[in-house]
């Protein structure tokens, strides 16, 4: 796999790489999101490798997240920060609490390197946030950059493109 | 204005809504309010509108807004900024949509009208139609009367006449050199991208939240670790500001001693946030301060980087921060909705890494899915909300009234940063714009 870990991949491919099994990997995709949902941020935090990172461009086409602003560049520290503070009693934007339902599709396969064991899969997403009276829905493509371990997958990069990430945005307390 | 409107444009009863140590609830929630001042503050003051490096070629541009008047900053062949009126002089159709771009001239999406880089007139379609009289040089994009800029930073102001710009923006110059000589080349970029965020309440709540510190051991309680101490903001720090004296439960005394200053025209800042400068390192950090010391040498660089500001605002529409450095445009849309851009600063001459580090740690502090501004903004819809009703018509902003003191060192007035004297002045500058003869 050529070019840079923020790349995406230049056009799409009928049904991707088809010589490999894709559902353990909608499986985890879809185990990923329910981590979210479900606000067990440790555990999905788990799911990064030690220097994997989780990037929300704030910009249609940005290509890496050090030129510019993102609505999330989280490395394992900021994380940390982030979910401490998602827990701690005094969290205004969270009281009341969010709830919220992803829903993920269209997976394919873009890349592989079975001897790597290093993989990028697209697809599709849904976000559906519930707060105090107030709905709303972010949608968009998410792209993992994973890697093989043991029976399942670290993630080396989660990048998810808000089709309306250069949008002003209310306060976002969650993770997409 | 409403039939029924309160205000009937008359400075009397204006006035009636500030008294001293406290403000009438209509000022955050009444549409009429809100259209005075539209007119008599975003239509007279000084905005800044967007800064030289956004629009670093002929004919580059940006569209915002001054108030709720749509503008285009554009750069004109002559090297200098133009701001025009972005409205066709025509029927009045928004001529450039886009946010950014470059344009040679400029024509409208709807009859085809077209304009040059200066607001002139080009060419009408069809001129055989023109009425008797009708001469296209009377045509032209209506232009702000007058443009101020200052280390890159452009203001306009939509009145012929008032203040001059170097009148109005006086000491603040200090505070824009504060950030703008921490770049090597003396030179900064707002070429990093927009944080934009949205809430649902009235703009003043953003502006006076600029310089209260006041809040911050309580509405960004979540942001502080369990030895008091909030997250680290700035490259090569190794933890943040000292909030909370954890032994005594309560606010800590660095906190506490923070100041506040005022000068005129609602403008003002706080002092710096006491961190561990000394402890500070990282491989980005120290390479710019390489950097700057081998441009401005190291006695100058040490003065520099002796941090001065915490945050510093520019009434009515623009903050600065030199703790983690970005600039903060505030945009009233309606007297219950604002968006606020935040554009990360890249210092010229800077390694990459440390314009990187700087970016970084913005998003968590102040983008819409940041750590810190997202209380803020729980609290100012909070208080939009709380004020809805009127059992309760007045807002206390009185703390440490009568304590305000001369300050001789920044020829302004200060106080604790505890108290609300920030907020007295920018009311004191809001009266005078609302109620002043024009």
């Amino acid at each position: 796999m050529g070019g840079s870990l923020f790349d995406t991949p230049d056009s799409p491919s009928l049904g991707g790489i088809s010589s490999i099994d894709r559902n353990p990997f909608e499986l985890f995709l879809y185990y990923e999101a329910r981590l979210l949902d479900l606000r067990k941020f440790w555990n999905w935090k788990s799911l990064f490798t030690e220097d994997g990172a989780y990037w929300v461009p704030a910009s249609a086409n940005q290509k890496d997240p050090f030129s510019a602003a993102s609505l999330f560049y989280d490395d394992a520290q900021l994380m940390t920060t982030r979910f401490e503070r998602l827990e701690h009693p005094r969290i205004h934007v969270q009281s009341p609490q969010s709830r919220t339902a992803h829903m993920i599709s269209n997976v394919v396969i873009e890349e592989a390197d079975e001897k790597k064991g290093e993989f990028l899969i697209s697809s599709s997403m849904t976000m559906t946030e519930y707060r105090q009276d107030i709905q709303r829905v972010f949608a968009g493509y998410q792209y993992h950059r994973l890697k093989r371990n043991n029976d399942s997958f670290l993630i080396r990069l989660k990048r998810v493109d808000l089709i309306n990430c250069d949008s002003a945005f209310e306060a976002m307390a969650l993770p997409i | 204005m409403g039939e029924d409107s309160m205000f009937d444009g008359s400075g009397s009863n204006i006035n009636d809504l500030i008294e001293p140590g406290r403000v009438h609830r209509d000022v955050y929630t009444d549409p009429d309010l809100f259209e005075l001042e539209m007119d008599r503050i975003f239509g007279q003051a000084w905005i800044y509108v967007g800064h030289d490096s956004q629009i670093p070629n002929t004919g580059d541009f940006i569209t915002t807004e001054i108030g709720r008047q749509p503008v285009i900053l554009i750069r004109h062949s002559d090297g200098n900024p133009k701001l025009l009126i972005n409205r066709c002089s025509h029927r009045g159709a928004k001529v450039l949509n886009e946010t950014t771009g470059n344009a040679k001239s400029l024509t409208c999406l709807y009859h085809g009208w077209s304009f040059g880089t200066d607001g002139t007139c080009l060419g009408v379609s069809m001129p055989e139609g023109c009425a008797k009289g009708f001469n296209k040089k009377d045509f032209g994009l209506s232009v702000a009367p007058r443009l101020g800029v200052y280390r890159g930073f452009i203001f306009a102001s939509l009145a012929e006449n008032g203040p001059t710009f170097d009148d109005f923006l006086g000491p603040m110059t200090a505070n824009i050199d504060d950030l703008v000589d921490r770049a090597p080349d003396g030179e900064i970029s707002l070429d990093a991208g927009v944080h934009r965020y949205i809430f649902r309440g009235n703009w003043k709540l953003q502006v006076e939240n600029v310089l209260d510190s006041y809040h911050v051991p309580f509405s960004h309680a979540s942001t502080v670790n369990k030895k008091g101490e909030q997250f680290s903001r700035r490259e090569g720090d190794k933890g943040g500001a000292q909030v909370i004296d954890q032994k005594k439960q309560k606010t800590a005394e660095a906190w506490r001693g923070r100041r506040s200053y005022v000068v005129e025209f609602g403008h003002g800042w706080t002092s710096n946030t006491e961190l561990k400068d000394k402890d500070r390192s990282s491989p980005a950090w120290n390479a710019y301060k390489e950097a700057l010391s081998s441009k401005v040498g190291k006695n100058r660089m040490e003065e520099i980087l002796k941090p001065e500001f915490h945050n510093t605002l520019i009434y009515p529409n623009t903050s600065i921060m030199g703790l983690n450095i970005h600039v903060r445009v505030i945009k009233p849309i309606s007297v219950n909705l604002t968006e606020v851009n935040v554009y990360p600063v890249r210092l010229k001459g800077a390694p990459e890494e440390m314009n990187f580090g700087n970016i970084r740690l913005l998003n968590v502090t102040h983008s819409a899915s940041s750590f810190v501004q997202t209380d803020d903004l729980e609290a100012f819809q909070r208080t939009q909300k709380g004020l809805q009703g009127k059992k309760n018509d007045w807002i206390d902003i009185s703390r440490g009234l009568g304590e305000e003191q001369a300050d001789p060192h920044y020829n302004a007035t200060s106080e604790s940063a505890m108290h609300e004297m920030a907020v007295r002045a920018q009311y004191s500058a809001w009266l005078n714009y609302m109620t002043m003869d024009r």
